[in-house]
């Protein structure tokens, strides 16, 4: 702090700097002394009972106090002076409506006001208690790690690339060294590059599974979707991250037991904070429901979403537990609307439940999510609930190193990359397939 | 040069005893190594403000540069210096600017496309009619099924709509077309990436400041960012042989770059092609380009400016083509004193969203400073076609009039790769 001219703190050793000096110096700490006797002088305040200091008590203004007193102001004198005090005027009306200096309508005179408060997420949401109260939110339980059929394509040789592993960090290198003739590129460069680099990785596949290629990838779309839950409605709406659409749904992934099953579960609340924390209050809003394209789209299932957080300033970035309730609320989101849009809007239990697949990267922690949509009836909290798969915080690589480190004018450490895990890719590449492979552990749920 | 020997000096009086070294008798075999010389080389002085002196210190620079023990830092000495420069864009309002660039980059232009090689029948030959449907399918997607705002903003509708229609093709259509073209399976899609170029073409008398009255090679730079790019690890085949005597010429043009116009500026010299040298997949493929909307049809249209529309789309071409190709030259360790021994190849698809123009272009030297193009014969190559309308109108949610032959055009682009694969 260059402007502080008097030191914060004196130096350790050195004599308190508002010690007595003089005869007394050293005698600060001398004697302990004896408690206090606790009367109520000496505690905090006046006794009970005793009258309040002046500077506590009540001040009414003078107005208030002597009716029939009013300020003498310089508005009859039309200048000012400085012992007078400042009139109050009325606000200038231009008397004409100037579109280019109106204030615009207000919340109560526009069409669509209501009465009653929406809660709306959307893409800059930073829910307090995360997961949790997105899980709420969505009337969802929760199962840790990715779900058993997902597992089972990674297990498989065949859906793996040739020369996986070097191609993977070729990727990354490209992403975080590569990219720019300057020493280190900044997140936002680097982030959205690794992201299109392994959506690469996974779109050559298409030669050894040609169902790949009946997929469309969606930029800067927005979705729309709405739901009442223990009486507060509760919207998803506007951009939110790359989506993958395919023409054949996704099958879903638990079976009907264990979605009977989740009717027993308890929803976890977090009583003195509202669920609805840290959503947008909106007066003024429309119920309505949209993927995001219109009728007859030719891929109109969405399989995932992919989600890059690539904010350089690290208070304005996501932290990873509110980037997964992003994740799961827009996750919900396009699957609720497309639910609403096939099945209609009253709700109820799905015979086919709709799932989305999620994945949130930083630039080196990926989150995985796999949703399964079971019902639209969100209203009350028991009842047949959705499930959602999460797997949390899977690093890619632990760091890079950009210069080399040279102990003793010995290259001991080289540039590159360091603590590469090679798991992390392969789920990526194993939601990828998600739909188009055919594993073993496939049964038929109907 | 040594000096004379001494023994051709002497005066003839004692010429017989006279000889020490460096004369031989008839009949006599040297028996070792002549003696180290008696005084070191006399040469030009380093310092002075003379021709010889500015020649011996370019000799040293270009040593210096030979002699640099790797790439990256023999791309750092060869721009290591920084001096003002013109920068060159390609994608330009200025009025035939196609020719001007060809002067600047010692490129002839051939309308049309380069004599088609004797492909290999691939594995499968593709078909043409789901490719056909994967371009319907992202074209209707941004057109028309996607809900997008009504207007976009002002001189922002090419990334509205054309700008994600172009990306989303060649994303699909190099994965399908993986299976045809092992390269592409290896390849890298950059979105946006930095491209830039830095080289010196003919002399000037430099005409204010400390520096004036001296004779300076004139200094360019492009800095360009293509809407996508591939790059592989393998190098395209050659569409012509090296020498080859092509029918045209450069363009002479003889006014100063400012007068184009062009404006100098000082900077760091960069060369790049999208990626550092480190990088596997160092050289290319194919770039795509969208035309801005400051240069669109309509607009040329509205300024009686309809000639100059393909002369957009070339003057695009040849700059980026030309920057990138040679980048990729660069960073195999040629530069314009060291000249290329194999022909760079790179290709360009142009579009504005409706209209694609195709270019290719082979780059058979790199020597364009004035005292490496002194006996220099070869040129670079530049073929272009002119831009025609993949489709006729979006009515809804079908395309009208699809233009099959452009998708076929494009999907040879992509199809192209060395005979060995």
């Amino acid at each position: 702090m260059a402007g502080l001219w008097w030191p914060a703190r004196p130096a350790a050793g050195a004599l308190r700097a508002w010690a007595p000096r003089g005869p007394h110096r050293g005698k600060t700490a001398q004697v302990p002394r004896r408690p206090l006797p606790r009367t109520p002088w000496t505690t905090r305040g006046p006794p009970p009972g005793a009258p309040l200091p002046r500077s506590w008590q009540d001040k009414r203004p003078v107005q208030e106090q002597i009716p029939g007193l009013e300020q003498v102001t310089y508005a009859g004198k039309q200048y000012f002076v400085p012992w007078l005090a400042r009139p109050r005027l009325p606000r200038w009306e231009r008397g004409w409506h100037d579109p280019r200096h109106s204030p615009g309508p207000r919340y109560v005179a526009m069409p669509l006001y209501k009465e009653r408060v929406c809660y709306v997420c959307h893409q800059r949401t930073k829910m307090l208690e995360g997961v949790r109260q997105a899980l709420w939110l969505t009337k969802t339980k929760l199962m840790e790690g990715l779900p058993p059929k997902v597992l089972s394509i990674i297990d498989e040789p065949a859906n793996q690339l040739e020369n996986e592993d070097e191609r993977v960090q070729n990727a990354i290198s490209h992403a975080r060294v590569w990219i720019t003739t300057e020493l280190i590129p900044k997140r936002e460069s680097y982030c959205p590059v690794l992201l299109e680099d392994l959506l690469h990785l996974c779109r050559t596949m298409a030669s050894k599974y040609p169902s790949l290629s009946k997929r469309m990838l969606a930029r800067d779309y927005k979705v729309a979707a709405a739901w009442e839950r223990e009486s507060s409605i509760l919207q998803v709406r506007g951009m939110n991250g790359i989506l993958l659409n395919a023409i054949n749904p996704l099958l879903p992934v638990a079976s009907k037991d264990e979605i009977l099953a989740t009717e027993n579960h308890i929803l976890e609340t977090f009583h003195p904070i509202s669920p609805t924390i840290d959503l947008q209050e909106v007066n003024v809003y429309e119920e309505r429901h949209d993927t995001g394209f219109r009728e007859g789209y030719p891929y109109p299932h969405p399989h995932t979403l992919y989600f890059v957080e690539s904010a350089n300033v690290r208070p304005v970035r996501f932290r990873p537990e509110q980037l997964r309730a992003k994740m799961l609320m827009f996750a919900f989101g396009n699957a609720l609307a497309k639910a609403k849009i096939l099945y209609g809007d009253d709700p109820k239990v799905l015979e086919h439940p709709v799932v989305v697949q999620s994945i949130g990267t930083e630039g080196r922690i990926f989150q995985f999510m796999v949703f399964q949509l079971n019902t639209t009836d969100l209203a009350s909290s028991d009842g047949v609930k959705n499930l959602v798969w999460i797997d949390s915080d899977q690093y890619m690589y632990d760091y890079i190193r950009y210069l080399p480190g040279i102990r003793k004018k010995v290259v001991k450490f080289p540039p590159g990359i360091y603590g590469y895990r090679p798991d992390t890719f392969k789920k990526f590449l194993a939601l990828y397939l998600h739909g188009a492979v055919q594993d073993s552990t496939q049964t038929q749920i109907l | 040069e040594y000096p004379a020997p001494p023994g051709k000096m002497a005066a003839p009086r004692g010429w017989r005893l006279a000889w020490q070294g460096h004369c031989r008798l008839l009949h006599t075999e040297r028996s070792a190594a002549p003696p180290p010389p008696l005084y070191p080389p006399v040469v030009a002085s380093h310092t002075a403000k003379s021709k010889s002196a500015k020649r011996r210190r370019l000799e040293y620079f270009y040593q210096q540069v030979h002699e640099a023990p790797s790439i990256a830092e023999k791309l750092r000495l060869y721009g290591r210096l920084q001096r003002l420069k013109y920068v060159v864009y390609p994608q330009t309002f200025s009025l035939n600017a196609d020719r001007w660039y060809q002067s600047f980059t010692k490129t002839v232009f051939v309308p049309g496309l380069p004599p088609a090689g004797a492909q290999p029948a691939g594995p499968g030959a593709p078909d043409l009619s789901e490719l056909r449907s994967l371009a319907c399918d992202a074209l209707l997607q941004e057109h028309f099924y996607q809900r997008k705002r009504e207007r976009p903003f002002l001189y922002r509708e090419q990334q509205h709509v054309p700008g994600p229609f172009l990306t989303q093709l060649v994303s699909s259509l190099s994965a399908a077309l993986g299976s045809s073209n092992p390269l592409l399976a290896t390849s890298c899609l950059d979105l946006k990436p930095q491209v830039n170029f830095y080289w010196e073409r003919g002399e000037t008398v430099v005409c204010r400041g400390y520096r004036t009255g001296r004779i300076d090679p004139v200094r360019f730079q492009i800095d360009d960012e293509p809407l996508i790019q591939i790059r592989v690890p393998k190098q395209l085949p050659e569409f012509v042989p090296l020498d080859y005597s092509v029918p045209g010429e450069v363009p002479v043009i003889n006014h100063k770059p400012d007068k184009l116009p062009l404006f100098k500026r000082q900077y760091d010299n960069k060369i790049f092609i999208g990626s550092k040298v480190a990088d596997p997949c160092s050289y290319g493929h194919t770039q795509f380009h969208l035309i801005p909307d400051k240069l669109k049809r309509e607009r040329l249209l509205k300024a009686n400016l309809a000639d100059q529309i393909e002369v957009t789309y070339r003057a695009n071409g040849i700059a980026s083509l030309f920057a990138w190709t040679a980048a990729q030259a660069m960073y195999q360790g040629f530069w314009c004193e060291a000249d290329v021994t194999r022909p760079f190849v790179s290709q360009a698809v142009i579009s504005d969203g409706k209209y694609f123009a195709f270019f290719c272009y082979q780059l058979n030297t790199l020597a364009l400073t004035v005292k490496a193009d002194q006996n220099n014969p070869r040129k670079n190559i530049c073929w272009g076609t002119e831009s025609k309308p993949l489709y006729e109108a979006v009515e809804g949610n079908n395309v009208k009039g699809f233009n099959d032959e452009i998708l076929l055009q494009l999907v040879q682009f992509l199809l192209n790769r060395p005979e060995q694969l």
